[in-house]
Formats: structure tokens, sequence, C-alpha cells
């Protein structure tokens, strides 16, 4: 049935019959129409925000946790350019994720009138799409067709910039009927068939003696865990998860062997450097998994698996590249490849297995606490990391099991990313606990975000490891700045006076004894809960690889002094 | 080797998706030679014509990232200069 409806009304109405049903905001001028429509909308649930950048988190995490579109709002100006972080974030990791944001009335557009901004110029590298809706007639067609582009192949972030003027506009609306249950963007893409890829790798994995499977966040966003799953149980080669790869295998598997790169496991970036195929499935090639690429696998062929054309090739020469949705080809290429096993290069790579270095003095290491943390909430919850020394030793000592319970920013490394981001995981799964866990430095970044929590009832446990310093910066210092500490000590406000507060529960950890209770007793609070864990000051790292360095040479130790 | 690459890309006629495609020339870091922009021999249609001077691996590299943008039509990699031969 056709209705007169305003451009408000539509950004509402096609945004219910496409599924969503949570969207991150904060109002302004220049989208108060919106706001005024959406108040007839109760299916919208609309989480105020403390800031627009947040807003932006909340809906890549929502995104990355549900596998549909997480949806932020925000005004002109100011309003539109707090989301960009977000946005880049969501571009960088692949993220279905769609921003609508006012602007100022068409007549006004180019006159630097009040809160204009050209967040269109400003966003044309970090979206995938984007629009200035100049025209209400066109709305609905743009709203349904920015969800499809967020979601459809690799996914990404979409921005709608809609005119103020547009919002108030009427037309005929046309409906499409409510989705019910959410657009899956799960649904693998169009493949260009490729028997012969396919074929090629099947033969090189018979041929080789040493492959590795390396596996990243193609495999979560394809929904390719039991295939992949299948093709390294069928061929007993080890497995590799890169940082957003974490948790697309279990943890604890025989062939389970750990994150490469920059601060992966030596066994496992000596394994990369010994092998002679390596098997990627949906992962970029990153310059922090590779080192310098001129010396990275130099033995090993490689075979390619991604859905984005693009990337076959971009930064490591490849073998065998195959275009296509992760789970579909992983199915085919498990059905065709020989059964086999690995015992002589998994026994090889066991013996490149180094005793951890005591790395921490004290006893509340962060391996202790992620125990700690573990033993809480019996390994079933998602854990939301910031950016920094925290998240490596997460990535690394955290034992994750269940698919796509670990959500990180990977590719662009923004601090502050988890607090908010977190609070969108806790919206696309109420029942499941969530912790976000930062360093003192990422978490000062967005702790506003306590106020949402509270406002909002999104019982978010909030994790913070506190050094007092900005502790991945300070230890590059440390190893490649003669030890000076430049602008990185930073100063904590008193966590447990902050909870109290916003009115949530607060624990300060010094010592393992008193680690267990605080953990247990924020786990099972009801509502938003926050410990701090104060740990050694300069605590680092291991491995390390030098930035632009070579796989083959880890950093085990701290350099000496006067180094 | 650098050689001269020239590549035609046949897109919406909208100064939006030329934004990004000119966009994509310039994020890529690629050093251009030539650019030129002409309508096609189809209506709403326009002919982005431009010259990259850089090794073969970085000219497809750049010829798929325009692959993926909303509102590219076709992208073709037309001629090969090797810069030893030129004169």
């Amino acid at each position: 049935m056709t209705e007169m409806l305003t451009g408000a009304q539509i950004l509402c109405r096609t945004l219910v019959e496409g599924g969503v049903d949570v969207i991150f905001g904060y109002p302004g001028g220049a989208i108060m129409p919106f706001y005024h429509a959406l108040g007839d909308h109760p299916r919208l649930r609309h989480i105020l925000v403390r800031h627009e950048q947040a807003a932006a988190h909340a809906a890549d995490g929502y995104a990355r946790a549900s596998g549909r579109v997480g949806v932020c709002v925000a005004t002109s100006g100011p309003g539109a350019t707090n989301l960009v972080t977000g946005l880049a974030t969501a571009h960088m990791d692949s993220s279905p994720v769609v921003a609508i944001t006012g602007q100022v009335p068409r007549a006004m557009i180019g006159r630097d009138a009040f809160q204009e901004t050209d967040i269109i110029g400003m966003t044309l590298p970090i979206t995938k799409q984007n629009y200035l809706v100049q025209d209400v007639a066109e709305l609905a067609a743009v709203v349904r067709e920015a969800l499809a582009i967020a979601q459809e192949g690799r996914p990404g972030p979409v921005l709608i910039d809609v005119p103020k003027d547009v919002q108030n506009q009427k037309t005929a609306f046309l409906g499409l009927g409510p989705r019910g249950s959410g657009l899956d963007t799960r649904a693998p893409s169009p493949n260009p068939q490729d028997p012969d890829g396919v074929r090629e790798a099947a033969r090189l994995i018979a041929a080789a003696e040493r492959p590795l499977l390396m596996v990243g966040h193609g495999v979560i966003l394809g929904n390719a865990y039991t295939e992949v799953r299948a093709l390294a149980e069928k061929t007993g080669i080890p497995v590799i998860t890169t940082l957003l790869g974490i948790s697309a295998f279990p943890d604890g598997h025989p062939l389970f062997l750990g994150m490469p790169g920059m601060h992966g496991e030596v066994r496992v970036n000596r394994a990369i450097q010994h092998a002679d195929l390596i098997v990627g499935i949906g992962l970029r090639f990153d310059d922090r998994v590779t080192g310098n690429t001129a010396g990275f696998a130099p033995r090993a062929r490689i075979v390619h698996i991604d859905l984005d054309r693009a990337e076959i090739g971009k930064n490591v020469p490849v073998a065998v590249g195959i275009v296509g949705d992760a789970r579909d080809v992983t199915r085919r290429l498990a059905a065709v490849v020989q059964p086999r096993t690995c015992v002589p290069w998994l026994e090889e790579i066991r013996e490149f297995t180094r005793p951890r270095a005591a790395a921490f003095r004290g006893d509340l290491a962060p391996e202790t606490i992620l125990a700690s943390l573990y033993q809480a909430t019996e390994g079933r919850c998602t854990i939301v990391t910031d950016v920094g020394q925290h998240q490596m030793w997460v990535a690394k000592l955290y034992p994750y099991r269940e698919p796509n319970s670990h959500i990180t920013s990977g590719g662009l490394g923004t601090m502050g990313f988890a607090v908010p981001a977190a609070m969108g995981v806790h919206l696309a799964r109420p029942h499941e606990t969530v912790w976000a866990i930062s360093g003192d430095g990422g978490f000062q970044m967005n702790m506003a975000e306590i106020g949402t929590m509270v406002q909002e009832q999104l019982p978010v446990k909030m994790a913070i490891f506190n050094n007092g310093y900005l502790g991945m910066v300070r230890q590059w210092q440390q190893f490649f700045h003669g030890k000076r500490y430049s602008c990185t000590p930073i100063w904590s406000p008193d966590y447990v006076k902050l909870a109290e507060a916003y009115g949530i529960p607060g624990w300060r950890v010094k010592d393992a004894a008193a680690l267990p209770d605080a953990v247990a007793q924020a786990n099972d609070h009801a509502g938003p809960a926050l410990v701090e864990f104060v740990i050694e000051q300069e605590a680092n790292v291991y491995p390390m690889i030098p930035p632009g360095g070579s796989l083959s040479e880890p950093i085990e130790t701290a350099p000496a002094a006067g180094d | 080797m650098p050689a001269s690459h020239t590549v035609a890309v046949l897109l919406d006629d909208a100064l939006l998706t030329l934004n990004r495609a000119v966009g994509v020339l310039r994020r890529r870091n690629v050093a251009i030679e030539h650019l030129a922009l002409r309508p096609s021999d189809t209506a709403g249609v326009s002919r982005l014509t431009f010259v990259l001077k850089t090794d073969p691996a970085t000219a497809d590299r750049v010829v798929q990232q325009f692959h993926k943008i909303v509102g590219v039509r076709d992208v073709m990699l037309v001629a090969t200069e090797d810069s030893t031969t030129e004169v």
C-alpha cells in the first residue's frame, strides 16, 4: 500500500523493514526530523551514546557479534566527523555498518553553513559506498541498497547523508513489510566457480611436506568454522589464526598452533619460515602478520582464498589464488583433498617451542588475570579488546573455544574501541556475558560510555590493565628509542571512585589473592561492573618482531641498560 | 621494472563516482602520467583513462581496486609500454 511519508519516516520504516532493531546515535540540529519520527517506531531501540565515535564502534561491535548490519546515527558537522574513526575501523576490519548523518538543508550546502561539513568527501576512502540524498523519492531505495551493500561480498561501512529538508519532504512510500528475523549477512555472494584453482590447491596440499593453514577474519565472517576444521582434520595440517581469525579454530585442538606475526609465538613464526606450503583462508597477509614480506615464508608456495579479488597477491605473491566465499571454497577443497597426516612436520614444530620466558614480576601477571577470567566465565563469554599490550596478551593467552568470541580492532588499531564496541556486542548477544578489556590509555579515551551503559542498562563488564603507561608505545621506546619514555606515562583517576560516581560496582586488584573474588563478583553482577588490575609498569609483550623485520628474528628480552 | 600502463575505466557519469575513482589513484599512492575524462559511447557513462608509471604487479593491484567501486562498469588494462623501449 502506498502512503505519503516524510523522509524521516521513510528512514525509520526502511530500517525496520531491513530487520534493524537497534541504532546507536546522538541527536542534533540537522537530524532532528529523524529523531522526531523515531518516537513512532518502538521496534527501533535507540541507544544514546556519549560521543558519536562510540555510536560507530558500538554499531561495529553489534555487527561483528550478530552478523547483521550495525546502524549508527549522527547529526551534521561535528556529529558526522566524530563517526569517522569508527567507520575507518569498520572499513579496515570488513564490518557491515550503516551510518546515517543529518546534513544542512540542500539550499545551504556549499555555503559553509552552521554545522555543515563534507562528510561524503571525508568518508570516500573509508566506506564501501556513500550517498548524499538530494531527493526524498530516492531515499527508500538508497537505504535498502545501503543495507545490502554493507553486507554483500566483503562487508564494510556505508554512509547515507540526508539533508534536513529532505527528511521533512513528503513522498509516496511503498513498504516491503518488515523482514522480521533480520538480514542474514552470512549468505555467500555469488562465486566465480574455480575448479582448477581448488584442484591445484589440493594437488599442492598432497605434495607438501610442511603445510600450514592460516585462517583470518574471512572464516568468521563467512561462518566457515566447520569447513576449516574438516579440512584441517582430513589433512592433519596445523592451523594458525591471525588476530582477527582468533576463535575461528578452537584453541586446545591438537592442530592449533596460535597467532603469527609481530607478537606471534616463536614456534608459529618458525613454522611459517620453514613451511613449504601456506593455505591462507580469508586473511590479508597484513604487515603485522608477515613482517618484512621479502623474508616472509621464504620456502612456501602460497594458496590464497579470499572473497575480495583485490586481496589476492596484494601483499605476498601467490601460487594459486581462489576468489570466493571462505565456506564454499573450503568445503570444496576439503571434499577433493586426499586424506593425509603431517606427523613429522608436527614433531618438527613441537621442537620449535620455546619455554615462555618469565616476563612479569610480581604475581599479577596477565596470564594469571586471564586464567581467572576464564575460570569465572567458564570460557563462555565474548571478549572485546582494545589496542596495545593487553590486546596481545589476551590474543596469546586467552583460550578461545567458542567461534567469534574474540572481537578487537585489528586493521586500524583503534584505541578506545573496546568499551563502546562491547555495548554493541551485548545488544547482539543479550544473554551472554561481555567483557571489555582495555589498557589504562584506551579506557580513558571512551570511559564516558559508562554513562550510556547505566542509562541504557547494558551490563558490560570492564577490565582495565593499568600499568601507568601507554604500554605498547613505552615498549617500543624501550627497544627502539633508547628508553626515552617520551609522553607515555599516563595518570589515571581512581577507577573505583569513578565506578562509584556512575553508581556501578568497581574493584581494584593489586595481587593475585584478591583476583578470583573480584573477577567472579564483577562477572556475576547484574549490571555493568568495572575491575582495575594494577599490573607491573614495565612488563613487555614477548616475543616481538621489530617493525619491518623478519619473522626469523624475534626479540625475546629487553635491551640491556645503556643500549 | 616500471612501465607505462594505460587503464580505461567505464563509470557512471556522476560526480561522486568520479571522485571515488580518482580517490583510489591518490589513496593507492601510484604515479600518474596522464589522466583524461570524456563521455563514452553510452549515455550516462564516462570513460576515465589514465596512465600509470609503475611495475606490472602494482598496476594490477590498482586495476583490482577499481573493480570494487560501486558505479564502475568496466576496467581494462589497454596497453603496457616498457619504459626502456621509449625513444
